[in-house]
């Protein structure tokens, strides 16, 4: 019907306009319900994430002045100045494995150099190796967490 | 409103009389519809199976059961497939009784035949993917039809299978065909079928003096159309693909071991049955051959069907060609329904 | 034609709504990664009501395809039940070797004996060559008691020693249909209920699985709709009695008579009214002196059940010469320690003394003390039971005859 002064300010809507408004956003829901599904299709992961506690046998058997590298874990057990600490071999850089060198560790990707205890000493890396959470079950066997 | 890119796909207007879903039934837009559905649904099927013999199961398994959806993707695919040689048959039917086929339109035709044979390959080579117990028959009987071919058989099996038995090689081969090489293929030939139907002049209709509805409907109001039937055709689908899921059997365990209630996929089952009447050449190859054969021949051996007589059903001067297809259908339904019996005792 | 669109929009949101309400109804999947497989598996998204199947086997290392093989992704019944072993029951002797086989498990080496599945094969328990010998040596389908035919076909794991050794090589599958003489035919049709790869007679009192889980899994009284997921060694006698101590067979009429009394304790249900027992032989159960190589076999072929059972009273309580044979366990790979590892309430150490048989299979539940009594700890009832000797006692046996009927002219108890 035609717009008049009168009825320009009412809240009525043209009836073509209304099923127009009507099947565009009953799409858009369609279509936020087909993203959202799509969302959760791909979000499967075929294969179990990787292990992530390791057991590593009695807790006794690390004594102070330990330096033990567990390499599935990718991480090296050390008892040192701060007590019996766990760090994580991955370079904090861009995650290269960092090898033993004569006074800590190497990585062999871009020369970034940490001390014994995981400390910083120099290279593109901007911070030191990880600490891992270490923790003595019931059984008295130390348990190394690299998931935290 | 100004056209948009779809809107300029489509004729500015087309005759009304001829585009009434009593007269096209709709099936050759359906066969579109459907085929985009495969692509998509197909490449989301991508994503998580995997081509080899021992994980081709598992990760189909998977995909039904622990992906979120991809139960309903797998039988969406399934089910589009299976309605695609139904629609795209019934799309051959129509055009062959209402005497579609006749000059100017021989070549679009044959076009037409062609992307036919080409969904019954891609739903072939999709079936034999899923490398389960259900696929024994095509995998060994039916792919040994080729090497019964005289003379070029034995190659041309070996290039098919990739390797003188079935193996690995060949799960490969018929990944890369399936999502691949018959597409691009069908993708070339469905698009010129598309374009020589509207060079040809759109869906067949009587000369203009001769047709008694001269009213014309828009290139707006058909894609709004098209629009209506594609809404109803997913909300269809996906009703279907909810409900009624695709088949599915342990994972095939030794490929070469035998089983003697070994089914054809439904859509060979004709051939299955011809298959226990004679020999494998003959009935397995020679006769699917000549049906297609004849089936092509039709709009240029037989004379043709004056103009206008067009635009409707069962024009007089198709009369043959009519009797030929409507046998030949009998045919292949009885064939059909004989091998779907249960055996005997 | 827009009407008809806004409809059409409203049918296709309504359909996804209908679509993500069936999703959600299918089973949630509940996953396990058992440690000896390493591949997920996801029987428990329907079956984590089932009980862990022993201690031995806990669920976290075997998970279920394991054993019972199946598809480990599926979550639909028929298609994950399609390819499991032997039914509900992987044990059955026709998939053992694949269920519970492995050369750590129970087709392992003999040395270590790990052979469980091979000589059970072997014992007559499986063949029943004894009952089909002398069925076929008395209607004359055979010329003497040597064994010829078993229910399957089967070799010896050891070939016979020697020629003055009647154990057979190998028997042959008894065949009823090529059977002359009608007895015989008969007695393949109506007899042959109560060997390892039969199916039970229908009763409660019957009830068991065939396979490993006729013994292994102790079934018997209960209704055979329910089945039981449970594997122990701790066998009762009731088990054994699903087919031993049933009834009789008539020869004439060439069937299954089953026993008539009814039983008010354990005493009256153990045996047959005809049988004479001690109070040893029904206090404890059948698997505190019966061993593992007479009941499972010990690899050889055996022409009937007197060749392959050879525990006698004498074994435990030894004759007025000698006390009863015993070894002291020296090293933690005992097959003794392993056995009473497996019934953790029999504190067997290195260092005991334990009594073995005459062809060295440990007794393990029977310790020779440190003041050098000795004592048995029944494996079902866990009773402590002082064992009293021959030697040094009143008992007036002639130190020749052996056989139970001779300890049994004193010491039968009034049934």
């Amino acid at each position: 019907m035609p717009v008049t002064p009168s009825n320009a300010k009412s809240t009525t809507i043209p009836r073509r306009d209304f099923l127009t408004l009507a099947w565009k956003s009953l799409l858009a829901v369609s279509s936020a319900l087909s993203f959202a599904g799509l969302l959760r299709f791909f979000s499967h992961e075929p294969y179990p994430a990787p292990v992530t506690k390791f057991d590593l046998g009695p807790a006794d058997q690390f004594s102070p002045g330990t330096h033990a590298v567990i390499a599935e874990a990718r991480s090296v057990i050390v008892y040192g100045s701060q007590g019996l600490m766990a760090y994580s071999l991955i370079c904090p850089h861009l995650g290269c494995t960092v090898e033993s060198a004569e006074e800590g560790f190497e990585c062999p990707c871009h020369g970034s150099r940490f001390d014994a205890e995981g400390n910083l000493v120099q290279g593109p890396a901007s911070q030191g190796l990880k600490p891992l959470s270490l923790e003595v079950n019931d059984g008295g066997n130390l348990i190394l967490d690299t998931a935290a | 409103m100004r056209p948009s890119f779809f809107h300029h796909l489509h004729p500015p207007t087309i005759p009304a009389r001829q585009s009434r879903l009593r007269y096209t039934l709709g099936a050759g837009g359906y066969s579109v519809f459907l085929s985009l559905v495969l692509v998509v649904s197909g490449a989301l099927l991508m994503f998580y199976y995997i081509p080899t013999p021992e994980q081709a199961g598992p990760s189909i398994q998977m995909i039904t059961f622990l992906v979120p959806f991809g139960g309903l993707i797998r039988n969406l695919h399934y089910w589009a497939a299976q309605l695609l040689v139904v629609v795209a048959g019934i799309h051959l039917l129509r055009v062959i009784f209402t005497g579609a086929y006749t000059a100017p339109r021989r070549f679009n035709y044959l076009l037409g035949l062609i992307l036919f044979v080409l969904s019954l390959f891609l739903d072939f080579t999709g079936y034999v993917l899923r490398w389960d117990e259900g696929v024994r028959w095509a995998l060994v009987a039916g792919t040994n039809l080729v090497q019964s071919i005289p003379r070029i058989g034995p190659g041309l099996y070996r290039l098919v299978m990739g390797g003188t038995q079935p193996s690995p090689a060949t799960l490969t081969r018929f990944y890369a065909w399936h999502i691949f090489g018959l597409v691009v293929i069908m993708l070339i030939v469905g698009a010129w079928h598309i374009f020589r139907v509207r060079r040809d002049g759109g869906i067949a209709v009587p000369p203009p003096d001769q047709r008694h509805a001269p009213e014309r409907i828009s290139r707006f109001e058909l894609v709004r159309r098209e629009g209506l039937a594609t809404l109803i055709g997913i909300t269809v689908l996906l009703l279907v693909a909810a409900f009624i899921p695709a088949p599915l059997a342990a994972p095939m365990s030794d490929v070469t071991a035998q089983t003697a209630d070994a089914r054809a996929p439904w859509f060979f089952l004709w051939v299955q049955q011809l298959l226990k009447v004679g020999d494998a050449f003959w009935m397995g190859v020679f006769i699917p051959l000549a049906v297609i054969i004849i089936l092509g021949c039709l709009p240029y051996l037989l004379p043709a069907i004056p103009s206008t007589e067009l635009g409707r059903w069962f024009p007089r001067g198709g009369r043959l060609a009519q009797i030929i297809v409507a046998v030949l259908v009998v045919a292949i339904l009885g064939l059909t329904i004989l091998a779907a019996l249960p055996t005997g005792t | 034609m827009k009407q008809r669109i806004v409809a059409a929009s409203v049918l296709l949101v309504l359909a996804m709504l209908v679509v993500v309400w069936q999703v959600n109804r299918l089973p949630r999947p509940v996953v396990i990664t058992p440690t000896l497989t390493g591949q997920e598996e996801y029987c428990l998204s329907c079956h984590a009501d089932l009980p862990e199947i022993s201690a031995s086997h806990p669920i976290e290392s075997f998970g279920c395809v394991l054993c019972h093989g199946g598809e480990r992704l599926a979550l639909e019944a028929d298609l994950a039940h399609s390819t499991m072993r032997g039914g509900r029951n992987p044990s059955d002797l026709a998939v053992a070797e694949l269920s519970c086989g492995g050369s750590e498990c129970h087709t392992g080496s003999p040395e270590l004996h790990r052979d469980h599945v091979a000589r059970v094969q072997t014992s007559l328990q499986a063949t029943y060559a004894g009952a089909i010998t002398s069925i076929r040596y008395t209607y004359g389908a055979q010329a003497d008691l040597t064994a010829q035919k078993a229910i399957s076909a089967v070799q010896a794991l050891h070939p016979p020693e020697g020629a003055s050794d009647s154990r057979p090589r190998a028997l042959d599958a008894f065949n009823p249909a090529k059977e002359t003489h009608p007895f015989v035919q008969a007695f393949g049709e109506n007899c042959l209920t109560c060997h390892l790869q039969a199916e039970p007679l229908p009763g409660a009192a019957y009830n068991r699985l065939t396979g490993c889980a006729a013994c292994h899994t102790p079934s018997t009284g209960r209704d055979p709709e329910q089945p039981l997921h449970q594997l122990t060694t701790v066998i009762p006698y009731t088990q054994c009695n699903a087919c031993h101590n049933r009834g009789n067979y008539d020869l004439r009429q060439m069937n299954f008579v089953p026993r008539s009394d009814s039983s008010s304790d354990r005493m009256h249900d153990y045996y047959q009214p005809i049988a004479q027992f001690t109070r040893c032989e029904f206090e404890l159960d059948c698997v505190d002196c019966h061993t593992r190589q007479e009941a499972m076999g010990n690899g050889y072929l055996y022409n009937n059940q007197a060749e392959q059972q050879y525990v006698q009273c004498k074994t435990c309580h030894g004759t007025l010469d000698a006390a009863p044979l015993t070894r002291t366990i020296q090293d933690e790979t005992d097959i003794a320690l392993r056995l009473a590892y497996l019934n953790p309430d029999i504190p067997l150490q290195v260092g005991d003394t334990i009594v073995v048989t005459e062809q060295d299979e440990p007794l393990w539940n029977l310790r020779q003390l440190p003041d050098g009594s000795f004592e048995m700890i029944t494996k079902v009832t866990q009773v402590r039971y002082p064992v009293p000797l021959v030697m040094g006692s009143g008992c007036t046996q002639n130190p020749e005859q052996q056989e139970s009927n001779y300890c049994h002219a004193c010491h039968a108890v009034q049934r």
